[in-house]
């Protein structure tokens, strides 16, 4: 039961590794990967993970998610079928979590008339904790309770979540249309939300 | 016209042989000798100067060999004496010698990929060093340019080292046994008789016995030359590629493979997936996408311990029921993890690693709601006692945000008015906790350990520490609220790992081992049958024996058993040729009185410097050398 130190091995991996990234340099960057923002204007807080933007064509579709919130209803994303559909995968325990919810929160309330749903995905957290975390930030959309991850296995041949916090944007044809890995701010959330929703003027 | 033709072709292939010799590659001694060396470490490369060193290793004349030429240095002459420098075995070493240098501040500093929260420590700790050494990118040394620099030099270098002579190998193992030498006396075995057979007859003869002991064949005018061995090559070039094999297959988990762990509570479950894992290494190309997607439920876990002998406390046994699936919808199935006996699932194998205990809270705030209820694993510091230590942390309290350190002692004993672990196993569990209200600094977005406690911003509540057996509450002061110890869960820790390269590299690890063994155990070796009509019509035939290497004897005794064989051959047909006909019936006696008198060659007779021929002929230049090899090996047996 215990771990070892780095070996030759893995220093052999690592030439070998190098040697094969060198050869595959200029390769990369397909359409869906490119981390470059397609609309302008756009401000990026520094800490925050890098957010890609899919434009329409490359936009994968988002599996048929169902199960029961944290307050014990059914719900499933295809009820919001037609709207924008923000998906927060977050814990109570995760700091960069507690510091966009304020932001979710305030997104979720002012957007709600415009066609754009947010829904929740409390991963590895207890329910006590959860629902506290929803009361002190005053978060009023539900949040599925997935404390075996098998709603961040649905996005497994999609865009699987990286991070804890991960934000989804699906846009209205149930297309996944944005994601941020890492904490979000207001300001970056909601200009790829208007964007996906079409409420850009 | 067959004679004159004959020689013509083999011309050219001598002549290349030639070119060989000259650049001291192709002779046998010199050949094998170097590699060893090479491979020892300590080759010529490493002794002499590096022109010297290029010139020896070079396929091209030594003119062009140095980066000088004509007393001017030229780009091309440059880089090729770079690229020599680059592939010798003193560099390779160095380079080795250099890598793991500079792996040492990966383990005298803390990382950035492995406990980020260190780094940070770090940082604090100090903050005028930190910057400059994170600038050396000394926080992420495997990930740090000048370290990719250096295995990106080594890997070259051993390709670069490998490559070429899997090549040179290539052509040695397809290579045609070269046309007999015009002395076969001067070979280190040699053995001569008379047949009575016509040249052209004992040759086809010799060919045949030697054919069916399968030697490669290759035959001119009056001569016949056979060799034997060529596995040696095969092994020889086995073991460089299958080295290759390696590199490429730990370069393969490397790229393709990757490492996670993950704490798991009994009772709980989780996938795959890297929000649910709590290291995640991939591989250079490895996306979150590509995880197996297989599920894992602790079901229970049990740990058993020696309770008594000199051995107490010592583990005897951990189990770890588990139920999975391979993919979502997969049927459930079920399996007894231990140590060393992981989980493979989907070429994807799950250690267990660890264990410890997570005792269960339940934390009322000071308005009477319950903010946190479950499990917490807690973290052993004693290994031998499993005395664990952990944190509880309650973020929405209210009104203030709690905290609590905590430690958990699986038997409690009274020690001399203090409380300690006396045996693993929990027999006696008790918790004792100090509460803090304040802030934990976690709304503010910056990661933190779930096992250590940011007091920065809290003040510890005033109350007497007390030990809390199951089912006990500890209320706070001013109203801040109550926590409650209510028992304990048990967690065990999983690594999980996914190497693609892990067999390739063991298969071509043994194939190495066999090649290296096939090289080792087998000469090539050499048998030349001359023949040539004598004065009184019988034929005069001279067998010639040589093996390359001087590794493994017992080429004497093969020698003499072909020359059997082919006397047999010869003269048992020359015997029924002397039935029919009118031959001599003493040849025998004869054959064996001059084959007797050619093996004792006396070693003073043996070829010296003196008689080695000005003409550059391979065969005899190279076998003068092999001669008093041969010849020095025979004064030391017996007869």
């Amino acid at each position: 039961m215990s771990r070892q130190p780095v070996s030759m091995r893995s220093a052999l991996a690592a030439a070998a590794t190098a040697l094969a990234l060198l050869a595959m340099a200029g390769c990369d960057g397909g359409a869906i990967a490119a981390d470059t923002p397609q609309s302008d204007g756009q401000s990026f807080v520094s800490g925050s993970y890098a957010s890609s933007f899919y434009p329409v064509g490359h936009r994968p579709q988002a599996p048929a998610v169902s199960g029961t919130t944290l307050t014990g209803q059914q719900l499933s994303l295809a009820a919001y079928s037609g709207d924008v559909v923000v998906l927060n995968f977050w814990g109570s325990w995760c700091a960069p979590c507690r510091a966009e919810a304020p932001a979710l929160g305030t997104l979720a309330r002012q957007l709600q008339s415009k066609g754009v749903r947010f829904v929740g995905v409390d991963i590895r957290d207890e329910p006590d904790s959860a629902l506290a975390f929803m009361q002190t930030f005053r978060i009023g959309y539900p949040s599925f309770n997935d404390p075996d991850d098998e709603i961040a296995l649905l996005f497994r041949s999609t865009v699987p979540p990286a991070a804890i916090p991960t934000t989804l944007v699906i846009d209205r044809k149930g297309r996944i249309a944005a994601r941020i890995f890492g904490e979000s701010s207001y300001e970056q959330l909601k200009s790829l939300i208007d964007e996906v929703a079409g409420l850009r003027s | 016209m067959t004679a004159a033709t004959g020689d013509a072709k083999r011309g050219p292939a001598e002549d290349e042989e030639l070119t060989k010799v000259t650049q001291g590659t192709l002779s046998p001694a010199g050949e094998n000798g170097s590699e060893l060396a090479e491979a020892n470490g300590s080759g010529s490369a490493g002794r002499k100067s590096p022109e010297l060193a290029a010139a020896s290793r070079s396929p091209l004349p030594p003119a062009s060999s140095g980066p000088v030429r004509g007393g001017r240095l030229t780009v091309l002459g440059w880089l090729r004496w770079g690229w020599r420098q680059l592939t010798s075995m003193r560099t390779a070493l160095i380079l080795l010698f250099l890598l793991a240098v500079a792996s040492v501040p990966g383990s005298v500093l803390p990382q950035e990929g492995i406990d980020p929260a260190a780094v940070t420590q770090y940082y604090v700790s100090h903050p005028a060093l930190a910057p400059i050494l994170n600038r050396l990118s000394l926080f992420s040394v495997f990930a740090a340019p000048w370290f990719a620099a250096i295995y990106l030099l080594l890997f070259a270098s051993l390709a670069g080292c490998v490559l070429p002579r899997t090549v040179r190998l290539i052509g040695s193992a397809r290579q045609r046994p070269p046309r007999a030498p015009r002395n076969l006396a001067r070979l280190p075995m040699s053995a001569s008789y008379t047949t009575d057979l016509t040249p052209a007859a004992a040759l086809a003869a010799a060919a045949g016995v030697l054919g069916r002991r399968r030697f490669r064949l290759d035959q001119g005018d009056g001569w016949v030359s056979a060799e034997k061995g060529y596995l040696r090559e095969v092994g020889n070039l086995l073991f460089h590629v299958a080295l290759l094999a390696v590199l490429f297959s730990v370069g393969l988990g490397g790229i393709f493979g990757y490492k996670a762990d993950r704490l798991l509570i009994v009772g709980q479950g989780f996938a795959n997936t890297p929000t649910a894992l709590d290291v995640f290494r991939p591989g250079r190309l490895v996306t979150p996408g590509d995880l197996q997607p297989f599920s894992i439920n602790l079901l229970s876990f049990s740990a058993k311990y020696v309770t008594s002998g000199p051995q107490v406390d010592e583990p005897i046994s951990y189990n770890a029921w588990l139920s999975y699936q391979s993919q979502p919808g997969a049927q459930v199935q079920h399996y007894l993890l231990r140590v060393n006996h992981p989980l493979v699932v989907d070429n994807v194998s799950v250690y267990l690693i660890g264990h410890g205990y997570a005792p269960v809270f339940k934390v009322t705030d000071g308005t009477g709601k319950v903010r946190w209820e479950g499990p917490v694993p807690f973290i052993p510091v004693d290994q031998t006692t499993l005395t664990s230590e952990g944190v509880i942390k309650v973020p929405d309290a209210v009104p203030d945000q709690l905290g609590f350190a905590g430690v958990f002692l699986p038997t409690a004993v009274d020690v001399g008015g203090t409380l300690q672990s006396a045996f693993p196993a929990a027999l006696n569990p008790r918790v004792s906790l100090v509460a803090f209200a304040g802030n934990l600094g976690m709304n503010s977005g910056q990661a933190q350990s779930v096992y250590q406690l940011n007091t920065k911003g809290m003040r510890e509540l005033p109350i007497a520490p007390r030990p809390l057996a199951a089912g006990q509450s500890m209320r706070l002061p001013d109203g801040a609220g109550t926590v409650t110890y209510l028992g304990y869960q048990q967690w065990i820790s999983l690594a999980i790992t996914y190497d693609p390269g892990q067999l390739p590299a063991l298969i071509s690890g043994f194939a190495a081992l066999a090649g290296l063994i096939l090289s080792f155990l087998i000469r090539r070796r050499r048998v030349f049958v001359r023949a040539v009509s004598a004065s009184d019509g019988s034929t005069e035939i001279t067998v010639g024996g040589l093996a390359r290497s001087d590794a493994a004897g017992g080429f004497e005794a093969e020698f003499t058993d072909l020359t059997e064989l082919l006397r047999n051959e010869h003269v048992g047909r020359s015997w029924q040729a002397a039935r029919t006909g009118d031959g001599t019936a003493d040849q025998p006696d004869d054959f064996n009185s001059q084959e007797r008198g050619r093996l004792a060659v006396p070693a003073e007779s043996a070829v010296t410097a003196d008689d080695a021929p000005a003409s550059g002929d391979y065969h005899e230049a190279a076998l003068s050398r092999e001669g008093k090899r041969g010849s020095d090996a025979r004064q030391h047996k017996p007869g």
